[in-house]
């Protein structure tokens, strides 16, 4: 059978055991005491009854004076091994007979009162001796006192229980003293630990801080130099192109190098929006080594003439799904990196090969994988760095030189892509970093790399566009281009004057800035779409988050991302505005057949 | 038990005779206030059959009856006693008789009752007679007597019993001849 017992705290426990404990001692001294009391009033009256026996036998021998007969009386108390005196007194009360035993002290000679009482361990009796009211003399009796032994014979029971409960409280007393002293250790402990705890998150997050300020120092430093580099070039080129405008030829040259480096500067933009994951994702199927064969030449220019370029690209021309944009950012990430780790020249190789990843892996689900790998030559990482080196911000290059930004996007691509990045390298042993890219089930779009050059499309004659945006350079280099283009353009500095002009008539097109103050694009499309239900509306957004302009337009308005090159804006706006038209036409002509 | 052969009354009588002389009279006062003494201390230890008393307040009677031996020594003795609740007190008689009102009775013997008579006189009633082996032969209930140079006494139980009297076990163990 199972005991239930109570579930009491230790506290309790160990309270209860201390009363239980003074209970115990409290109840065998007064059981000690109770049988002492009883013990001496069952002697006294005892000797009392006695002394009273003898008192009353002696009555006669007193009265006739028969000394014979009350030494035999007095005598026969032998046989009682408590006496230790008796005496026998006339009713002058001087002593008749006396006797003490066993060397104890003589009885008194003259008597004393008469009285019973306990005194000194013995209990010392005086009776009168009396016959029908006639005192005819007086006896006494004293009770020897208990030797020790008969003392701890008579009380060892009690004795052992009343030294079991005190040592029962020195011992629960000291055990709860211990309990007391480890739970305010334990107290204690655990406030220092909470304190170090408190130290330690405080540090942790200055720490985290400082980190926070670096990496942002790093960013901008970096990003500040790079763009830099770029304005330079911009403002170099077009300086020159104002100086010399009528050198055509060397005109063109100007404008192509101001225009690259404009790219580069986009694509820089385009990076840092990719990790503050404000850009979409254009997941779409594609050949990795087709991707990698169309960039040869750009990356050979990145690499500059001490670095071979070489490219070891599989046949198998599987599909895999990702970014197309992001992956050639991707790969010249890592070609800059190992053009960086390579200062005095090398090699980098490009491959491509289908890898299987078997069932158990901890990051990806078992499929084929194409394993996309840039290895250089160059001077490799330690690996603290390799196991920082896809954190954001995380750069070994001096302040100005990188983001950190670089391999932070490989993973990110990698990672969207149902993949992983991962880094083999070893100081002075080269780097090989590999991107898994996840097959994709469905097969390559055609033609979806690099769409080429087209002539830039006429508009429709005459067609209006309405430009808003609230900062007037752009408003102003858009209405140029657009009026370069053969467009009329209505300039708008917010959403107040775009809702006035479009409330005095439809323009063909609206090209629509996102983030202004007061009315953001959103709210001016959709104070537009009332006015004019099928007006073709072109989004212009520098950093705006996509879904939040879908969010607000639809899925299918057309966004065109900052900055943005004049051939996209022309054909943009000329397939809306042809759209447009031909639903117009398609409209009337249903209208014309039902009339 | 007492006993009173022939030989025992003979020695008696023979003392009797050898103290009957001048020095007598210095020795017996010793003896005369023991006997007072021992007169007034029977009462306590004799248990008279209740018709003896009227009230509990009647006083226990000593008498002394025939030539008074004791003097003022008795009274002495009695004065302020009591048995139980009665007052002891002493009466001198010439004649014991039934009805003379005595508990207990020295009998001493006199010209006009001798001691036989006396003590013929209350034989069968509530009366504890005392006799003297000083005074003569005759034995009462109590008879006196000399042992060791000590005045003891003899009990003669049956006539005590005879008499209506109980003797305390206490007096009877005392009494010479009572085995101890």
């Amino acid at each position: 059978m199972r005991l239930a017992w109570p579930n009491l705290s230790e506290r309790r426990l160990t309270t209860m055991a201390w009363i239980s404990a003074v209970v115990l001692v409290a109840a065998s001294a007064a059981l000690g005491l109770r049988a002492e009391v009883a013990f001496r009033r069952d002697l006294t009256s005892q000797t009392n009854a006695q002394a009273d026996i003898l008192a009353s036998s002696l009555t006669a021998a007193l009265a006739f004076d028969d000394l014979l007969a009350m030494e035999q009386y007095v005598q026969a108390l032998r046989a009682n091994p408590r006496l230790s005196a008796a005496a026998v007194y006339d009713a002058q009360g001087r002593e008749l007979v006396g006797l003490h035993l066993r060397h104890m002290r003589p009885p008194p000679i003259t008597i004393g009162p008469v009285r019973t009482e306990w005194t000194d361990g013995r209990v010392r009796a005086t009776r009168r001796a009396a016959e029908q009211g006639q005192t005819l003399g007086y006896v006494f009796m004293e009770t020897r006192r208990d030797s020790w032994s008969a003392i701890l014979g008579r009380h060892v029971g009690v004795g052992l229980l009343t030294l079991m409960g005190l040592i029962l409280m020195v011992l629960v007393s000291s055990a709860a003293a211990k309990l007391q002293a480890r739970a305010s250790e334990l107290a204690q402990a655990n406030a220092r630990l909470t304190e170090e705890m408190g130290a330690r998150a405080q540090a942790e997050e200055a720490l985290r801080q400082s980190q926070k300020m670096e990496a942002l120092g790093q960013l901008t430093g970096g990003i500040a130099h790079d763009f830099n580099n770029l304005l330079q070039v911009i403002m170099g080129a077009l300086e020159l192109i104002g100086r010399k405008a009528s050198d055509t030829p060397r005109v063109q040259v100007w404008a192509r190098h101001g225009l690259a480096a404009a790219e580069r500067g986009a694509s820089l933009t385009r990076q840092l929006l990719a990790f503050s994951r404000t850009q979409k994702l254009d997941l779409r199927p594609f050949v990795v080594a087709d991707l990698v064969t169309g960039m040869r030449e750009l990356l050979q220019r990145t690499l500059g003439g001490a670095i071979e370029l070489v490219l070891d690209l599989d046949a198998a021309r599987m599909p895999v799904l990702s970014d197309h944009t992001q992956l050639e950012l991707a790969i010249l990430n890592l070609a800059i990196n190992a053009r960086d780790a390579m200062p005095e020249g090398g090699r980098l190789t490009i491959s491509t090969e289908i890898v299987t990843v078997a069932p158990g892996h901890p990051l990806l689900p078992p499929d084929d994988y194409v394993a996309l790998s840039v290895t250089d030559t160059g001077q490799g990482m330690t690996p603290e760095v390799i196991g920082r080196a896809f954190d954001p911000f995380f750069t070994t290059k001096s302040v100005g030189k990188g983001t950190g930004l670089g391999l932070s996007q490989v993973y990110g691509v990698a990672r969207q892509a149902g993949g992983e990045a991962r880094i083999e390298s070893r100081p002075g042993g080269g780097t090989t970093v590999t991107v898994l890219l996840r097959r994709s089930l469905e097969p390559a779009a055609v033609g979806v790399s690099a769409p080429g050059p087209e002539a830039v499309v006429a508009p429709s004659a005459g067609a209006t566009v309405l430009v808003v945006d609230d900062d007037e350079q752009v408003r102003t280099l858009l209405h140029e281009t657009l009026q370069l283009l053969g467009y009329r353009v209505l300039d708008a500095d917010g959403g107040a004057a775009a809702i006035r002009f479009l409330q005095a008539g439809r323009p063909d097109a609206v090209l629509l800035d996102f983030a202004m103050p007061q009315m953001n694009g959103a709210q001016v499309a959709d104070r537009a779409r009332q006015l004019w239900p099928d007006l073709p509306i072109v989004f212009a957004s520098g950093h705006a988050d996509t879904a939040a302009i879908q969010a607000a337009v639809g899925e299918d308005a057309p966004i065109l991302r900052k900055p943005f090159e004049l051939d996209l804006l022309a054909r943009t706006l000329s397939s809306m505005i042809g759209r447009s038209v031909a639903a117009e036409r398609a409209a009337s002509r249903a209208r014309g057949e039902v009339g | 038990m007492a006993r009173t052969g022939p030989a025992e009354v003979g020695r008696a009588a023979a003392l009797l005779l050898t103290l009957a002389g001048p020095a007598q009279a210095h020795m017996s006062d010793l003896k005369l206030a023991v006997k007072a003494a021992y007169l007034c201390k029977l009462g306590p230890f004799v248990a008279w059959p209740a018709a003896a008393f009227g009230t509990a307040e009647d006083p226990l009677v000593i008498c002394i009856q025939g030539a008074d031996p004791f003097g003022r020594v008795v009274d002495r003795e009695v004065a302020g006693r009591r048995v139980g609740t009665h007052p002891m007190v002493v009466r001198r008689i010439l004649r014991l008789e039934r009805g003379s009102g005595c508990h207990i009775a020295y009998v001493a013997g006199s010209g006009s009752q001798s001691a036989d008579q006396a003590l013929a006189a209350v034989d069968g009633a509530p009366v504890l007679t005392v006799t003297d082996s000083d005074r003569g032969p005759a034995k009462g209930v109590v008879h006196l007597v000399l042992d060791g140079g000590k005045v003891r006494f003899a009990i003669n139980a049956a006539q005590a019993q005879a008499d209506g009297l109980g003797i305390s076990s206490k007096l009877l163990a005392l009494a010479v001849g009572a085995s101890r």
